[in-house]
């Protein structure tokens, strides 16, 4: 049998190519691999909810809306929480988006904070940013399918946000809402579920791919230790059988806790909302918006001008500008701090005490304006809560340098001063 | 490299330079005509992506004459009353939630921006202009679309008119005047007058509702 695939598919060359592939071990190096098995999990129990889900707002009534009239979609959401495993699978498709956020967004933090984005690998970092940005989105547009109150006003919000752009931010969110989102807008719910079913995960898929084949062709930066036991060699296990196991433990590890975040907490029941009103509940975004609903609630109210016939009001200050400027400073990172050679080691992270502060500096920002997001929840005034988002920052950063110059500064020069004496004799 | 092509070509067949380069002008212009002719209808079939401006009489903006009706609750659709805005005084959250009702009996409920906020207040604490535009009862009414991201402004809280996506605020004695959170403007105010105990709109919006977007 593998001999006549050999014969036709060349199965020993591709073996010897691909699945001999180095990966080196280290536990940080799997969140990238955790962010992937979300994906497929994504995938999987998307396709199952595709094939249970109505997308359309139609009104039906039938015994699981106890008679009452309610939109298709709902109805349909009532009907998979009433399959077997139903709810499970729509509660893990949730968690599997949260995790999915997070590991990308550790493993982002990772190749930070470790400068492995550097020269040559800097065209992988932009393609793993816009991974991120994307997969925020795609999150985005499956908020609003299950269509009930909650998840309109939610996504109402996301359409006034995208329509606060300048200029083409009205026909932007027209042309991605199908138009405005109200409970009768008839054309909302299939434009976003093929948007959240189809285009952007073939997007997703694409990247991913991408990532991962310049990631296989540039070869992953080795980890410090891989420079004491063979220098200017690549060290690690092969894909295939080591990597390969350790993945399927990892992925099976990863399918059991997900499974039972989902049993345990399920996501979203629909009907704590019941079907969209002209009402609009108290709503607060997922984690990962957290801080931009932060950011939205402390600009001041009068930051307003218009210009050229387009507003600029405290929604694009907070909802358009701030994303976009960390996004643009993420892609910029590997331009602004870039190695001439080709950088084949991590950096440790205790050697860049400016690098490694501004990253504190930064999950401090994110921590700040999340805690904006409670100012109505904790009475915080607004005066206090710019201190927060604007000094603390900075602060923890400073102090995060210093502490790391004092106690790794004297070890660093000191392995320096090792190192030249060791050349020393080579030179002479 | 072109040239280079040419004539390796021509010397295979024999053939003139000319014609080959009057062949090869001619592909070149039919490849250009065909691209240009997809993109513009890519971009036309792109453009239905662009949501049809529907005109049905749902839709339509709120107009002098129209009848304020229930938006919400088991008396969707119903007028509202006096005596419904006398006893929602008496609720935690004393005003209702309306959409207009053309002489016709339509309800134009699926205009987002119809979202009308209606109450029964003091006309002595009103302001000099909010009072102008209230019923000789004290009939309030204003957008309910929040100025600032177009929720629902639907909570009453220390006797503010609430926003629960932002936490905008606004003091609906005084022409909805922005009292806390970060909306831009007020929302408009919707002119209104008492007619054998109905709410019925005597006037335009003061200023265009919906988010200041």
């Amino acid at each position: 049998m593998y001999r006549w695939l050999d014969d036709r598919l060349s199965i020993g060359k591709l073996y010897a190519k691909a699945f001999r592939k180095a990966f080196p071990v280290h536990h940080s190096f799997f969140l990238g691999e955790i962010t992937l098995f979300s994906f497929i999990t994504l995938v999987l129990t998307g396709i199952f909810l595709t094939l249970n889900y109505e997308p359309s707002i139609r009104p039906v009534s039938g015994p699981l809306s106890g008679g009452q009239e309610v939109p298709a979609a709902y109805y349909s959401i009532l009907y998979i929480d009433s399959l077997p495993f139903g709810a499970v699978i729509r509660s893990l498709h949730h968690w599997a988006a949260h995790i999915m956020i997070a590991a990308a967004f550790l493993h982002m933090l990772r190749i930070h904070l470790t400068g492995a984005y550097k020269n040559p690998r800097e065209l992988n970092w932009i393609v793993g940013v816009f991974l991120l940005v994307l997969a925020i989105l795609t999150a985005f547009t499956g908020y609003a399918l299950p269509f009930d109150n909650y998840a309109l006003t939610a996504t109402k919000i996301g359409y006034e946000i995208g329509a606060a752009a300048p200029w083409v931010g009205k026909l932007l969110s027209d042309i991605l809402f199908a138009g405005e989102l109200s409970p009768t807008n008839t054309q909302t719910i299939p434009r976003l579920y093929s948007i959240h079913v189809l285009w952007l995960p073939l997007t997703l898929i694409a990247l991913i791919s991408l990532h991962l084949v310049i990631m296989i062709k540039q070869k992953h930066t080795q980890p410090r230790y891989a420079e004491k036991v063979a220098p200017g060699k690549i060290v690690g296990v092969p894909l295939f059988p080591q990597q390969a196991a350790m993945m399927g433990i990892l992925f099976l590890v990863y399918i059991g806790a997900t499974t039972f975040i989902a049993g345990a907490f399920l996501a979203h029941p629909v009907e704590a909302f019941g079907p969209p009103t002209a009402n609009t509940p108290a709503v607060k975004p997922d984690w990962y918006f957290l801080w931009i609903y932060g950011i939205l609630q402390i600009i001041p109210a009068n930051w307003r001008f218009e210009f050229l016939g387009a507003t600029f009001g405290p929604q694009f200050w907070g909802g358009i500008l701030v994303p976009t400027l960390i996004i643009l400073g993420a892609l910029a990172i590997p331009f602004l701090d870039y190695s001439k050679e080709k950088q084949r080691y991590l950096e440790l992270p205790s050697r860049h005490p400016f690098r490694t502060s501004f990253v504190i500096g930064v999950l401090m920002f994110y921590i700040m304006s999340t805690l904006a997001g409670y100012k109505v929840d904790l009475g915080l005034s607004n005066e206090l809560l710019w201190v927060l988002v604007l000094v603390v920052p900075v602060v923890t950063g400073v102090v995060s340098y210093i502490l790391i110059k004092a106690i790794y500064g004297k070890e660093w020069n000191q392995e320096v001063q090792v190192e030249l004496r060791g050349k020393g004799p080579a030179t002479d | 490299m072109a040239d280079h092509e040419a004539t390796a070509h021509s010397h295979h067949h024999e053939e003139d330079p000319q014609a080959h380069a009057t062949r090869r002008a001619v592909l070149q212009a039919a490849l250009g005509v065909s691209a240009g002719a997809t993109l513009l209808s890519a971009l036309w079939v792109g453009a239905s992506l662009i949501p049809r401006k529907e005109e049905v009489p749902s839709k339509e903006p709120v107009a002098v004459g129209d009848v304020l009706v229930f938006a919400t609750g088991p008396k969707a659709n119903q007028e509202i009353t006096l005596d419904d805005l006398r006893a929602a005084q008496r609720e935690p959250i004393p005003f209702i939630l309306a959409f207009p009702r053309s002489p016709q009996n339509v309800v134009k409920k699926d205009l987002i921006t119809n979202t009308i906020m209606v109450i029964l207040a003091d006309p002595a604490r009103m302001s000099p202009e909010t009072r102008k535009l209230a019923s000789p009862e004290g009939v309030l009414a204003y957008s309910a679309i929040c100025k600032h991201l177009g929720c629902t402004v639907s909570q009453w809280q220390n006797g503010l008119w609430r926003c629960p996506c932002h936490g905008g605020e606004y003091d609906i004695y005084n022409q909805a005047r922005v009292v806390g959170g970060p909306v831009p403007k007020p929302v408009p105010q919707l002119p209104v007058k008492v007619e054998g105990g109905r709410v019925v709109v005597a006037g335009e919006f003061t200023d265009r509702p919906g988010a200041d977007v």
